[in-house]
């Protein structure tokens, strides 16, 4: 699995223009493999945390160090595709890549 | 007017100051009760009042729990906020930034309260356990209808005014029984001096006509010396007597003013004291103008010129002058007397502004003097020096 993750990276990095944003490279492109889509793991963050300040904390905190008993996801996801890897980015990256996520799915200025 | 009625308003008047007095305290403290007693009254309806809109509330809350439930659930494909037309609502997530909101106040939103009012809204705050869309607070306001308020106020007023009323009339009678002995220690003393006022009269005045009617070249000078000391003495009584009549009754019966000869009455009370101040071997000096008018009831007048001449004379010492001078709208009266430095002189006119009896040197007859000047608005000064003596004058408008 874990070579598997390094492989794709390697071969895709190169292949992203500039447009393509941290996000999109990293997250997105690793987790289109999963069933669980990025926006429902958003959703549970939300309903844990609430406010941006502390999503985008424990985000943080999970990414740098993804800990069994830290994590929001099913049992079953975690026992077919094991915990989720530690982020390789550097931090500002991940806040950068963490910034969009939110942008991407926070309910602000979205309800009607 | 009969001379129990007079002392029957005599003892009215200070009665009704004490009265007075006692009855603003009272109600002070009253007043104070009844406030501090509306305020928790209204305080616990406006809680009964919460009470029974809670219910209503914590309903419409849970309503809009289920809907943000669903909308965190669909929020891909559904994004219309949870509306009632029963009541407006807000959402707050856990750094109290507003997520969403239909308040009509949301300025007033207190998240640290549960319920509560706030500019004519009742709005109810719910803590959630899961944070649909990150909601942490919902807010729910309704109208408030002002019902309770309206209400509460009339019960305020009316039943306050009911306990106003009662505390008052207790603090009357109260204030009656525990007055009743002082009253009658003062009735009785007063209906004292007056009749003895009254009994005063007659005697004096025999003894004063029967001096004058006894010829002094027909009696030996050791006899007429003695005569005469007896007459001084019923003066001073005559004058005291008559000091006695207008604070005990003559100030309470109306007041015969007329245009009066102010240079004949002040020579004449002259000439009345010139054997009074014989015995101190006092002279008088005197400047009068004469046809002096000055409108004012000749009594009082006769009183005032009286006092001041005769605490010119007490407080004199032997051998001393006396100087009177009048010229219209003014009238001087100094003695050479023992005289009060500055401190005194402010003191005496102090108390003689406030109609304080029994200032120091000047006796009762300032405050006779008072009255008077301030029933004509006579303006009245003194100027003393310690050793010198003491100037009154009396001034009025021309
Ligand atoms: C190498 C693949 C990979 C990359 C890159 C990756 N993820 Fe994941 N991620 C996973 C897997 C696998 C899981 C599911 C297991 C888990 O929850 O830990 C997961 C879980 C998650 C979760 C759920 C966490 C939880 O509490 O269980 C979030 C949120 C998430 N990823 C966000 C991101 C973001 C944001 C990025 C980009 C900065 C990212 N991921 C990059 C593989 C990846």
């Amino acid at each position: 699995m874990g070579r598997l993750t390094v492989t794709i990276l390697l071969i895709t990095i190169p292949l992203f223009s500039a447009d393509v944003n941290i996000y999109e490279r990293n997250c997105v492109k690793c987790h289109e493999k999963l069933p669980v889509s990025l926006d429902k793991f958003f959703f549970n963050y939300l309903l844990k945390y609430s406010s941006e300040r502390q999503v985008k904390q424990a985000l943080r905190k999970y990414l740098k160090h993804p800990k069994r008993k830290s994590s929001l996801a099913t049992e079953e996801i975690i026992l077919r595709y094991g915990l989720m890897p530690k982020s390789t980015l550097s931090d500002a990256e991940l806040r950068e890549a963490i910034e969009i996520y939110w942008e991407k799915y926070k309910v602000f200025g979205k309800i009607e | 007017m009969s001379v129990s009625n007079v002392t029957a308003t005599s003892i009215n008047r200070s009665e009704r100051i004490t009265l007075l007095r006692f009855i603003g305290l009272y109600s002070f403290l009253v007043l104070m009760i009844l406030i501090l007693g509306s305020t928790i009254y209204f305080k616990l309806q406006k809680d009964l009042m919460l009470q029974t809109k809670r219910l209503e509330l914590e309903e419409y809350s849970k309503e809009l729990i289920d809907g943000l439930k669903l909308l965190h659930i669909y929020f891909d494909r559904y994004r219309t906020y949870p509306r009632n037309s029963l009541y407006r609502s807000a959402i707050y997530d856990a750094d109290h930034v507003q997520i969403f909101s239909t308040l009509k106040h949301p300025e007033g939103v207190k998240l640290d309260k549960v319920i509560y009012t706030t500019d004519g809204v009742i709005q109810y705050i719910h803590v959630l356990d899961s944070y649909y869309l990150g909601t942490k607070y919902t807010v729910v306001e309704i109208d408030d209808d002002g019902k309770w308020f309206q209400d509460t106020w009339r019960n305020i007023l009316l039943y306050g005014g009911v306990l106003l009323f009662i505390f008052m009339a207790a603090g009357v009678v109260l204030m009656r029984l525990f007055l009743s002995p002082m009253r009658e220690a003062i009735h009785l003393l007063d209906r004292f001096i007056k009749d003895t006022t009254h009994e005063l009269n007659t005697p004096v005045s025999a003894i004063l006509s029967n001096i004058e009617m006894i010829d002094p070249k027909s009696l030996d000078p050791k006899t007429a010396k003695k005569i005469r000391r007896i007459e001084i003495g019923a003066r001073t009584i005559s004058t005291i007597y008559q000091d006695l009549t207008y604070l005990v009754l003559d100030h309470q019966i109306l007041s015969e003013n007329r245009q009066i000869d102010l240079s004949s009455l002040l020579k004449e009370r002259i000439e009345y004291f010139r054997i009074l101040s014989e015995s101190k071997k006092l002279t008088f000096e005197t400047d009068i103008q004469p046809e002096v008018k000055l409108y004012i009831d000749q009594n009082k007048m006769a009183r005032l010129i009286d006092n001041l001449l005769s605490n010119a004379i007490k407080y004199n010492r032997r051998g001393g002058t006396i100087y009177v001078t009048l010229r219209p709208g003014e009238m001087v009266v100094k003695d050479t007397g023992i005289g009060m430095d500055e401190k005194e002189t402010k003191e005496v006119f102090e108390r003689y502004k406030r109609f304080e009896n029994g200032v120091g040197g000047f006796g009762i007859g300032l405050s006779i003097v008072a009255m008077i000047a301030n029933e004509y608005n006579l303006d009245v000064e003194i100027r003393s020096k310690k050793g010198h003596g003491s100037e009154v004058f009396v001034r009025w408008g021309v």
